[in-house]
């Protein structure tokens, strides 16, 4: 039996791993996954780096900015076979905030960010403070999609805007107590957010831009020997699997509600897996199936993955853009272990 | 030529680390040192500190906040980075195990920031092990209370004097090759349920 130790955020997006290594599935691979709950994606990034843990569940684009020697540690080369989702995240401001910009309960993202630039000039005229949004770290794909709702507006987040980080089981306590007018943060924040009153769904991930890459399995290059890391990606698969499977999204919610992972009621993480989402207390529903995708393609770490979010935290001013840098970014992405593995599968035919 | 004063922030949710932490340092000479809670309000803080060397839990969700501080805000305008010596990979092992993480301002010299790091290290070190201590001792107590009332159980019980309700516990955790206090914590146990 392997015995591996993996960091992750409580977050919905962690259900894979979650349920690789409470469900059987790692057991079945031969492995025994220890999971160490961490609070902040510094320290994750940190303890990879000292091996404190051997893998974590990571932002896609710290991945990168950590291989490429980006941020305040020392650089530690990634290596990225597993995808742990496509989407999940969404936007929400403060009632108060979702109150003044007057909009129709159906106001489409576009409409929406309308009304806030109105906002963010009125309050620049009035000399009024900027708006404060959150994000949950400054290299991450929520960084991206709020540039993605704002900048059609004509919104500039790094001028016009009061850009802070907030960790995410923290953001929902953090627009209650004012510190911010909204956050970008992966699921089950946002609807803790709506489920106690104090916050306004205004777009979510998968309206801002379809499929987006987001959270993956990391670990320090030449870490995992290959026989190990075949058995956590073929674990993982089968976990996400069973993940994608409607049948089982009760049980799912279950195991993701204890207070060792996520440690929020089980309904509202029901409503996240399934995708419906109440805009506000008492609010309509948006609902797709996209919101949180799990299962099949979406766990193979695709060069297409890879390239978007280099893209992003390129548009984003986080890197230069030159064709180096680009080689090394893509190289943390590496889809052929994760076919490898795949192939290798002794459960499955083929 | 005197060295100018260095500012310390210590960044710590908890005060009695803190307090032992921040007596550490001014005892190696460190002039300004700043206890700053782990607070909402951190930030503000902060900034019109301006420490050159900010000490905080490796486990605070603060941190990830303190990074964007430190990469992207216009109010921090020195750059930082995580110790300041990056060849001395054994030094950062033992601050991370230690649970420490330091954030430098750029320029620093190496030595003098390599010796705040090392205080911070065994003071966090020593608190850690005040902490065990306490636990232990807190254990121990709640082990010798258990085994005084499974001795006075079987006292009662089997009209025994209190050597023998000891030695009785002691042969029957000899030979199920268990702790005493598990046998002693079973008889209780058992006394209760059947009332």
């Amino acid at each position: 039996m392997t015995e591996l130790r993996i960091g992750f955020i409580p977050l919905s997006d962690a259900a894979v791993l979650i349920a690789a290594a409470e469900l059987g599935f790692a057991e079945r691979e031969g492995l025994s996954i220890q999971l160490e709950k961490e609070a902040s994606w510094a320290t994750m990034r940190d303890k990879l780096a000292f091996g404190v843990i051997d893998a974590a569940h990571l932002l896609a684009p710290l991945a990168i900015a950590s291989s490429l020697g980006l941020g305040p540690t020392p650089s530690a080369r990634l290596t990225v076979p597993f995808a742990l989702h496509l989407n999940g995240n969404a936007i929400t401001l403060s009632m108060r905030l979702w109150e003044e910009l007057a909009q129709p309960e159906d106001a489409d993202p576009a409409a929406i960010a309308g009304a806030l630039a109105e906002v963010v000039k009125r309050r620049s005229r009035a000399g009024a403070a900027p708006l404060t949004l959150a994000t949950v770290f400054p290299y991450s794909t929520h960084t991206f999609l709020l540039r993605h709702f704002l900048q059609p507006a004509g919104i500039d987040l790094d001028r016009d805007i009061r850009l802070t980080v907030v960790p995410p089981p923290y953001t929902a306590e953090a627009l209650k107590i004012g510190a911010i007018d909204g956050f970008c943060v992966g699921s089950p924040w946002n609807n803790v957010a709506v489920a106690s009153g104090t916050g306004r769904i205004v777009a979510i991930g998968p309206e801002l831009v379809p499929d987006a890459p987001d959270k993956v399995i990391a670990w320090p290059e030449g870490r995992l020997d290959e026989v190990a890391a075949g058995r956590l990606i073929r674990a993982l698969k089968l976990s996400g699997e069973w993940c994608a499977s409607p049948a089982n999204h009760p049980e799912l919610a279950s195991l993701l509600a204890e207070p060792r992972h996520i440690g929020v009621e089980a309904a509202i993480l029901m409503n996240t897996l399934r995708g419906r989402l109440p805009v506000r207390l008492g609010g309509p529903v948006k609902a797709t199936e996209a919101y949180l995708r799990f299962g099949g393609e979406v766990h193979r770490p695709s060069m297409e993955q890879a390239r978007w979010t280099y893209r992003e935290m390129v548009a984003a001013g986080q890197i230069a853009d030159a064709p180096e840098t680009e080689r090394a970014a893509l190289a943390v992405y590496r889809p052929d272990l994760f076919d490898r593995a795949v192939a290798e599968d002794r459960w499955s035919p083929g | 030529m005197p060295e100018p004063s260095l500012t310390v922030a210590i960044v710590d949710p908890n005060p009695a680390r803190a307090v032992i932490l921040e007596e550490g340092l001014r005892g190696s000479g460190v002039q300004q040192v700043v206890v700053i809670p782990d607070t909402a309000d951190l930030l503000r803080r902060l900034v019109e500190v301006d420490p050159d060397v900010v000490v905080i839990d490796l486990e605070s969700p603060s941190r990830d906040l303190l990074e964007q501080l430190f990469q992207v805000s216009r109010l921090v305008e020195r750059p930082v980075a995580m110790f300041v010596d990056q060849s001395d990979a054994a030094m950062m092992q033992a601050a991370v195990d230690a649970g420490i993480s330091a954030y430098v301002v750029d320029g620093l010299k190496s030595d003098r920031v390599k010796s705040i790091i090392d205080v911070a290290i065994l003071r966090f070190n020593a608190f850690a092990r005040l902490q065990r201590e306490l636990h232990e001792a807190k254990n121990e107590l709640a082990d010798r209370k258990i085994i005084e009332r499974a001795k006075g159980l079987l006292m009662r019980a089997k009209n025994l004097s209190e050597e023998e309700a000891y030695g009785l516990l002691r042969r029957k955790a000899m030979n199920e090759k268990r702790k005493l206090v598990e046998i002693a914590r079973a008889l209780v146990t058992s006394a209760e349920l059947l009332g």
